[in-house]
């Protein structure tokens, strides 16, 4: 039986991964790390609320960048990094957390109580729930998905050695409209609770 | 024509793969080498004599390449610059691992006791001096470094500080020979020593330090001097000697320091090649620590030596040397000459300033290796003396790359350290700075050129 759960999860938008996240978290008792969150955790007096919540989980200008060795001047770069050291410093720490994207899976690869899931969905229902949601058009939703989703790939494949989506790359990658966000959530936890049980 | 294309695609290729940031440079430059040497050379020229002249090996075996009055190096890999950088790159491990920047920052400030404009400008003039011997990435980290740990215990905004510090590494880099890799590879390759360029580009970065003294001061005492003023309490700064960790090994990576900058300010009288100072440099550096820490530490400095920097060289020299040597160069310094109309005037403002607005977006050492061979070609057609065209070409790439946060290895490097140490400085607050006081430097760069070699 594991003392500590870190689940990550990367999502696509619009495939309602941070609402079925959200229920994981709740349902195991555990901390979920998002935007808002991260946002508190790693805020100091140089690193400002609106500086972060402009760069976070957002994909480096490679025009305006540049890397000597292990130093980079890019603003979302020492965002990012500041943001790993942040989950490395809690899994070190025995915490057991979700935290949403942000290459969790690569930051805390070879831990031996994480778990990496992606969440995808129908373009259909994706368009569906961010028209819902945002109340945009059809054609303004296809577009913010294809924005979203491209700036989420752009960062994860920045930093990881797995592709953003790629079912390889993660322990479980699940389409949330075929059971639906209830159902994806119940069967997660269910597959969550089954790998905790192990030694 | 055919292998002139493919030298340009991968040349164009190499610099766009570099600015993308998605391979290690060193990949790049070597890839981009190797296709050279087989594609336009080995495919395109069918030039045996091509290849061997690129690779340069039997440099090694030339006297001159140790000892003599001129190093001038032909085409290819600048094995005098390699061997130089690798040899300082020893040396500076050793005296990092010594503690020797360390106890250098922390003496100057106790010097100033601590006050914050003392020390701004006590800052600015190190780093400004040791840059004239050191690689500036170096001198930049180790003062940003305890720039942010003073900061801490004094309660005042660092990033001031280390503006002004990369600023003045970039400059000092500019004043010497060995200060800045475009001035290495520019010595080495046209034979010009460290008193060439201190006589000549040094004297002018003279001029801009004291400038810039003013500038960085007018800009940032006001808010150095709140801070101290709101600091009410003792404040317990760390003593120099806790630096040091190993007094005897300190003293001799100390020694070994003085000897180099003795060496290269006499290398015209002695006519030891700069290849011969960074071997070396290395070699003692090496005996003096393995005596003094064990062979632990030797092993710890050679591993910790950047090699990716030295192999990023080689293939750069490989690839220059497909534009060279397929004639490419020699149509750019046409181009510049056309459009100058000869005007000898005309030619060192677009070499200066081509070079300074170049460097301030892209890597300034793939650009110095690249104009250096055109610089030549100018000069020999228009029957000019090339050392106003070296030094328009060193002021501008070393000084030019001082205006982003991305013109020069040492901005990327202390702009980082500062946000590795909570303060993050971006594009916006960088340049607000930096652009004003490389206008100033520029424009005093372009009157100084003028007024003395014009």
């Amino acid at each position: 039986m594991k003392n500590q759960i870190i689940i990550t999860l990367g999502r696509e938008h619009g495939s309602g991964g941070h609402y079925i996240a959200d229920m994981i978290a709740q349902e195991l008792g555990i901390k979920l790390y998002d935007k808002d969150s991260i946002e508190k955790e790693i805020v100091s007096e140089g690193y400002s609320e609106e500086m972060i919540r402009k760069m976070d989980e957002k994909p480096v200008n490679f025009f305006a960048s540049r890397r000597i060795g292990k130093y980079s001047n890019s603003l979302e770069v020492n965002v990012a990094e500041k943001t790993f050291a942040m989950l490395r410093d809690k899994a070190a720490n025995g915490e057991s957390f979700l935290i949403i994207g942000r290459c969790g899976d690569q930051v805390l690869k070879g831990n031996p109580n994480m778990l990496s899931i992606f969440i995808c969905g129908n373009q259909q229902a994706k368009v569906g729930r961010v028209m819902e949601k945002k109340g945009l058009s059809a054609e303004d939703a296809i577009e913010e998905i294809k924005e979203v989703d491209r700036s989420r790939k752009s960062y994860h494949n920045y930093y990881c050695e797995t592709k953003w989506g790629d079912a390889r790359g993660y322990d479980m990658t699940v389409k949330s409209d075929v059971l639906g966000f209830e159902g994806t959530a119940k069967m997660l936890i269910a597959y969550i609770r089954s790998f905790m049980e192990q030694d | 024509m055919f292998a002139q294309i493919i030298a340009i695609c991968i040349f164009a290729t190499m610099f766009l793969l570099i600015i993308l940031d998605k391979f290690e440079r060193h990949y790049i430059t070597l890839g981009s080498g190797a296709l050279v040497l087989v594609l336009v050379f080995g495919v395109c020229m069918r030039s045996m004599s091509a290849i061997w002249e690129t690779l340069n090996l039997g440099a090694f075996f030339q006297s001159t390449f140790w000892y003599g009055a001129s190093e001038e190096s032909t085409a290819g890999i600048n094995w005098s610059t390699i061997l130089f950088i690798a040899g300082m790159m020893i040396m500076v491990e050793g005296l990092g691992k010594a503690g020797f920047f360390r106890w250098l920052c922390l003496t100057l400030a106790k010097l100033v006791h601590y006050r914050t404009v003392p020390l701004l400008i006590c800052f600015m003039s190190l780093s400004a001096f040791l840059s004239m011997f050191i690689d500036s990435i170096t001198v930049v980290l180790f003062l940003a470094t305890v720039t942010l740990e003073l900061a801490q215990t004094m309660k005042f905004d660092p990033v001031p500080m280390i503006l002004s510090e990369i600023f003045c590494a970039n400059l000092g880099g500019a004043a010497t020979m060995c200060g800045d890799p475009p001035n290495i590879i520019i010595g080495t390759s046209l034979g010009y020593t460290f008193f060439d360029f201190i006589e000549n580009t040094g004297a002018v970065v003279a001029i801009c330090f004291v400038f810039m003294l003013i500038y960085f001061t007018l800009c940032f005492r006001k808010e150095l001097e709140r801070a101290e003023h709101a600091n009410v309490g003792p404040v317990t700064c760390p003593e120099p000697s806790t630096a040091i960790t190993n007094k005897k090994a300190f003293l001799a990576s100390a020694g070994v320091f003085l000897l180099a900058v003795v060496l290269l300010i006499t290398h015209a009288q002695t006519e030891l090649s700069v290849a011969c100072i960074g071997v070396i440099v290395a070699i003692l550096t090496l005996i003096v620590l393995g005596l003094t820490s064990g062979k632990k530490s030797v092993i710890e400095i050679i591993k910790g030596v950047d090699y990716k920097t030295l192999l990023f060289f080689i293939g750069l020299f490989v690839s220059v040397a497909g534009l060279e040597k397929t004639g490419v160069l020699n149509m750019i310094a046409n181009f510049i000459t056309s459009v100058s109309e000869g005007n000898i005037a005309v030619i060192v403002i677009v070499i200066l300033w081509l070079s300074a607005i170049t460097s301030a977006f892209v890597d300034n050492i793939p650009f110095a290796a690249t104009m250096i061979p055109v610089i030549r070609a100018i000069a020999a057609t228009e029957g000019m003396d090339i050392g106003v065209l070296a030094w328009a070409l060193s002021l501008g790439t070393d000084l030019g790359g001082n205006a982003t946060p991305i013109g020069a290895s040492a901005n990327v490097v202390g702009t980082s350290a500062s946000a590795k140490g909570g303060y993050p400085i971006g594009w916006g607050r960088y340049c607000k700075y930096c652009v004003p006081a490389t206008i100033i430097v520029m424009a005093v760069s372009t009157a100084y050129l003028f007024l003395r070699y014009l």
